[in-house]
Formats: structure tokens, C-alpha cells, sequence
């Protein structure tokens, strides 16, 4: 079912953000010696749906295409967030950089179709992107320098 | 998709707020208010009795002296109080108004976050009341302006807007010294109660903010009242010029904003993937209960490939605006507001069949998403080969109905548009800016658009409005309003 309002978009950022942060908290408690790691994105998570519901409630106006902007299908940006009992933290890792590619995503999309809102909504989009695109280039970085272990080396290559 | 939790889970018997006080009214005159979506009864509102009035605007005159009296900053620092309050509350007044009107959640928060800006706009009211001085206009004398409250004034507010519309005018009045008194509409009174409690929260004292619940005749008290300096109106024409009148014959002053036919005219140089959302939020939004609701369609073009590309486009995607319960924010339209509005649009949709209009998209039989009586809903509808002599298209409708007029060119359409006996806010969509400019510099409309479906203006604006659309001199907002609620006393000195 496609969203085409605002406030099902907003809810759906909320959503997501929700189901990765418990990706992460999950992740945390798995693997102690990256908790730090998932942890502080855990807690960016909710910094970006603050964010995010900071911009819409304040510059929502019914005068602009609110109800009639978006074009989202929900099924595009479907995450997987359960972790599996035996998943290694390489393979883990790896799902974590999906999940993000997808949010990520689903900002890129949200910016570009809201661009007739006011100016601070595909914004703060666009920034979510960016933020997001550091923690991909993070996740990257975390399995380049465990490659040494046997166990990254086996499940990602 | 599920509905947002409702914050009215029992019938509320609403009381007026007179002198800081929530006073139960002594009428025997009860209104149910109606949920227009669900149908549910939410609320009981009073029609409040002549001496109910008397007492408010007494409690209003007697709190006048001592609220003039305080600074502006101390004035401006309540409102501050009042916009934190209106923050911690913004999700739950924009739900009540979903409830009571049956806007959609994202135009509930719009009008919400509307209201908030007049109230942050007032807050600037140590510099936006400050005078003007001029010395050695004669060889020691100076000569200088001071803008001074005036004393009590009343707002009679209307259903379409039942949060933002008071606050066009309240905190203005408020933070300019004077003294208020809104009567809400009794079909959606209760955000201005919600409205009404934050204000005694934020500290604002007994007397300066007043409600009282009522219908015609506790407006009519109000005009007649001696001690009312003004009114401010926002409603049918009919009903502002007669207000108007009363308040000419007994010099008061008066804010009458009242019906609107407005045009919206799309050039074939239009961005028309831009352009169709517009006009859907334009045509449709708030169900066509806006005086800023775009009512005609003109498209410009002597072609027919145009003219047919265009028109499929706008009949394609209001075909698809779904309907139902605004509170399920998935929904883009709500129901209208009563079942007396929808007769309206059903009568004029017959009237639009028989003055010969080609109705290609009826929403008499809308489907609704949800379990929801119909007794207030009604689709999307377009009428084309619609003709400017025609009542659909002079008119207003109030609802969501477009009638689709064609013009071989600009000339034309402004003609067309200028017609009207209405001017409240009309607009162009084309990328040509010498079209732009010729439609800015001759169309008769207090509110312009320029690829804007919606013209509203924002708070630091006055909200234009001209012909049978604008009754009065000052309009609502911006600095306009700030004359509005005072007086210019000039002083010239000298010393010996």
C-alpha cells in the first residue's frame, strides 16, 4: 500500500528507526567487544527520528502538498532485524550494512519526493542520508580490520 | 491502517470561561457535537444565555485598565508561556480539531502549527506596537504617535479553521493591550477550550481572555454591546456584511473575512507533475472547506492536447484521494464537516448536472476506507465544460468539488477570474514569469498564488482578501492587525 501522506511517512521513519535500533541493541548484547560501536547507533537512531519529527511538526503546513507528496511503497524498505542464534558477527555486520543501504534509501527517496514541502523537511532527510552513509563506511571499516580472523574470513569472502 | 488514539473518550459537557473562571451556562439550549466521521457524539455545547454575554464582557471591560497597563514585555512574556504550552500540547489539540472538524491528521497539525506562528509573531510586540517620532516639526516642538489599546474585543469564529482562525486575531489583541472574547463555532468549539485553558495556564490574567459558547444570538449580543470596540468575522458573506453593517452604524471597528470563489489557472507551460499535487491539496484538502479552496479550474490552451493531458492528470489523481477517517493518517481527505455542508455540495453537484455540466468524476457514492457512516462523507468530484455564467462556477461551494473551465488564453482567464464577485486567493501555475507578473499585477484577489495551490498567508502577512471576500480596511495578521487593535494617538510637545 503506497504512503502518500506525510504523517504516514514520518510514522514509517519512526518505525524504522525503531526496528534498527533494536537490530543494534540486540547486536550489542552479542557481540560486548563492539558494543560501543552499536550502542552509540542505537542511541543515533532515535536522535534522527527526534530529528526528523522536530522538522515536520515544525514547519507542517496544511497550505503545502502534505497529503499528496509522497509515492512510498513500504515493502521497498522491509528490514530484516531478527539476528539469527547462530550468526557470526562478520555475517551480522554484513546485515547491519544492508539494513542501513535500505534506510538510507528510504531518506533518499523521502528527500526527493518532498522536495515541494518546505525546504527543512527534504533536508533533514538529506542529512539522515549522510549520517547514515558514515555509518556504512563505519561498518565497512569494522570488517576490514577483523579480516585478520578466521571468522570474518570465512563468512565474508 | 489503524486510527491514532482519540484523546475524547467521553462526552464533554463544555463550560464558559469567564473572568478566569470555567462557568457551567444556565441555558437550557444544548448542542451535541458530532464526531463527523464516526458520528459519535463528543461534546455538549451551551448556547449561552444574554446575561452569560453581559458577564463576559464585563469581566472583560474590568480587566482592561490593568492589562493596558502592563508593559508589553510582561504582555509578550505570557505569550511566550502560552507558545511552550501550545508545544507540550500540539499533538492532542491537533487530534480534538481531526475529532470535532474531520480534517486529516496532517492538516490538523498544519492548522496547529499555523495557530502556534501567530502567537510567536506576537511575541515581537515591544517593537511591532512602537510609534514614530519626528522632532523640530516647528522650531521646538516634536511631534511623535503612540499606538494604545482600545478595550474589548470579540471574535465570532467559524467552523472550518476552529483552532487557527481565533488566533489570527487573539494574541494580537492580547499582547496589544486589549481584551478578548472568542465565541467558538458550536459545531467544533472544543480546541478553543483546549485553546482556553492553556491561556489561563500561561498565566494570563482574569478577565483579558474570555469564552463564551454560543450561536447567531450570542453573536448578536456581542455586535450590539457598547463596550465591544471590535469585531473580527470569518464566515459567509452574508452573514459579514450584516455584521459589517451593525458595526458601521455603531463605529466600531471591523475584521470581516467572508466567501471566496477562487480560481486556479494553469498555463501550458505548466510543471504539471508539480502542479497536480498543488491542486489536489488546493481543490480537495480540508474536504473544499477553505475560503482559500482553489473552486475553478481554468486551463489555458487553444489545443486539445494540452487541455486533455492536463485534465486526465487532475481527474486521474483526485480519483484516487482516499477517504475517510482523518485520525487513520493514511487518509488524504476527511469527511465534511456536517451534514448540513454535505447537503450543500450534493445540492449544487444536482445544480451543476442541470445547468448542463459534464460531471466525469462524482463523489456522491464515495468509497470510504474504514467502517464509517456515510453521513458526512462525500468524494472528490469534477464537473467540466463548466461556463463562467453558470451558479456552479460563481458560486461557492464549500466542498470538494472542481469545476474545469478552459480559456484559449491568459487575457481570458484573468477575465474569467476577474468576473467573480469574490477575490480571496487565486493563482497561476506556469513557468513563464511574464505570464507570473501579469497575473500578480491584474487579478482582483487579496491573495495571490504563483505555483501556489493554497495562498495563505503567513503570520508577519496580512491575510488580503478583496471585493465580497473582504469586508473592512486592515485584514487579520501581520502588522495590519496590529492597527487593527489600536488606536495612533499623536502628541505634540513643547516646552517653555
Amino acid at each position: 500500500m503506497t504512503l502518500n501522506t506525510a504523517s504516514e511517512v514520518i510514522s514509517l521513519s519512526r518505525k524504522l528507526e525503531e526496528e534498527s535500533k533494536s537490530f543494534y541493541q540486540a547486536l550489542a548484547q552479542r557481540h560486548p567487544e563492539l558494543s560501543e560501536h552499536f550502542l552509540s547507533f542505537a542511541k543515533e537512531n532515535e536522535k534522527y527520528t527526534r530529528e526528523v519529527e522536530r522538522v515536520y511538526y515544525g514547519v507542517i503546513t496544511d497550505a503545502l502538498e502534505g497529503g499528496f507528496t509522497f509515492r512510498i511503497e513500504p515493502g521497498d524498505y522491509r528490514i530484516s532485524t531478527k539476528l539469527q542464534e547462530e550468526i557470526s558477527l562478520a555475517r551480522a555486520i554484513g546485515a547491519a550494512i544492508k539494513m542501513e543501504e535500505k534506510l538510507q534509501k528510504f531518506y533518499m527517496d523521502s528527500a526527493e519526493q518532498s522536495k515541494s514541502l518546505m525546504a527543512d523537511i527534504p533536508r533533514a532527510f538529506a542529512q539522515i542520508v549522510r549520517k547514515r552513509q558514515n555509518r556504512i563506511e563505519e561498518l565497512r571499516a569494522m570488517v576490514v580490520m577483523n579480516l585478520n580472523r578466521h571468522e570474518f574470513r570465512s563468512s565474508v569472502y | 491502517m489503524p486510527v491514532l488514539e482519540e484523546p475524547i473518550k467521553e462526552v464533554l459537557k463544555l463550560k464558559n470561561y469567564i473572568n478566569g473562571r470555567w462557568v457551567d451556562s444556565k441555558s437550557e439550549k444544548v448542542v451535541d457535537v458530532r464526531n463527523p466521521a464516526t458520528q459519535e457524539v463528543i461534546a455538549k455545547v451551551p448556547m449561552s444565555t444574554g446575561d452569560e454575554v453581559a458577564a463576559t464582557i464585563r469581566a472583560a471591560r474590568e480587566a482592561f485598565p490593568e492589562w493596558r497597563r502592563t508593559p508589553p514585555l510582561a504582555r509578550a512574556r505570557c505569550l511566550f508561556r502560552l507558545k511552550e504550552l501550545l508545544e507540550e500540547n500540539f499533538e492532542l489539540i491537533s487530534r480534538i480539531q481531526t475529532m470535532e472538524h474531520g480534517k486529516t491528521i496532517d492538516e490538523s497539525r498544519g492548522e496547529t502549527r499555523r495557530g502556534i506562528e501567530m502567537v510567536e509573531v506576537a511575541t515581537g510586540i515591544p517593537s511591532l506596537m512602537m510609534g514614530y517620532n519626528l522632532e523640530d516639526i516647528a522650531s521646538g516642538i516634536d511631534e511623535y504617535v503612540i499606538y494604545q489599546p482600545l478595550g474589548v474585543f470579540a471574535h465570532i469564529a467559524p467552523f472550518n479553521f476552529p483552532f487557527m482562525v481565533p488566533l489570527w486575531y487573539s494574541p494580537f489583541a492580547l499582547a496589544t493591550g486589549n481584551t478578548f472574547i472568542v465565541k467558538p463555532s458550536p459545531r467544533d468549539p472544543i480546541s478553543q477550550v483546549k485553546l482556553a485553558e492553556l491561556f489561563d495556564e500561561a498565566g494570563i490574567p482574569p478577565g483579558v481572555y474570555n469564552l463564551v459558547h454560543g450561536g447567531a444570538e450570542v453573536s448578536g449580543a456581542l455586535i450590539r454591546h457598547p463596550d465591544i470596540k471590535g469585531i473580527t468575522f470569518v464566515g459567509t458573506s452574508k452573514v459579514g456584511k450584516d455584521i459589517y453593517q451593525k458595526c458601521g452604524e455603531m463605529g466600531k471597528r471591523a475584521i470581516v473575512q467572508g466567501a471566496a470563489k477562487n480560481f486556479m489557472i494553469v498555463m501550458p507551460d505548466a510543471n504539471t507533475s508539480a502542479t497536480i499535487p498543488a491542486l489536489m491539496t488546493s481543490f480537495f484538502g480540508n474536504s473544499g472547506q477553505r475560503c482559500l479552496s482553489g473552486a475553478n479550474l481554468v486551463i489555458v490552451s487553444e489545443e486539445d492536447i494540452f487541455y486533455n493531458k492536463f485534465l486526465d492528470a487532475f481527474v486521474t489523481a483526485a480519483s484516487k484521494i482516499k477517504v475517510g477517517y482523518g485520525l487513520d493518517e493514511s487518509i488524504q481527505m476527511g469527511p465534511m464537516q456536517s451534514v448540513d455542508g454535505k447537503e450543500r455540495v450534493l445540492s449544487y453537484i444536482e445544480r451543476g448536472l442541470s445547468e448542463g455540466a459534464n460531471l466525469v468524476l462524482d463523489g456522491r457514492q464515495p468509497k470510504i476506507s474504514g467502517d464509517y457512516p456515510d453521513t458526512c462523507f462525500i468524494g472528490p468530484s469534477v464537473f467540466i465544460d463548466v461556463k463562467p455564467e453558470m451558479i456552479i462556477a460563481q458560486e461557492e461551494i464549500f466542498g470538494p468539488v472542481a469545476g474545469v473551465l478552459r480559456a484559449k488564453d491568459l487575457d481570458t482567464a484573468i477575465e474569467i477570474a476577474n468576473r467573480s464577485r469574490y477575490g480571496n486567493g487565486n493563482a497561476i501555475f506556469t513557468s513563464n514569469g511574464k505570464s507570473a507578473r501579469e497575473f500578480q499585477y491584474r487579478i482582483e484577489s487579496g491573495n495571490v498564488g504563483i505555483n501556489i495551490g493554497i495562498v495563505a498567508p503567513m503570520a508577519f502577512f496580512p491575510f488580503g482578501g478583496m471585493k465580497e471576500s473582504f469586508m473592512g480596511i486592515l485584514h487579520g495578521q501581520g502588522r495590519d492587525v496590529i492597527r487593527f487593535f489600536t488606536e495612533s494617538k499623536v502628541v505634540i510637545q513643547r516646552w517653555f
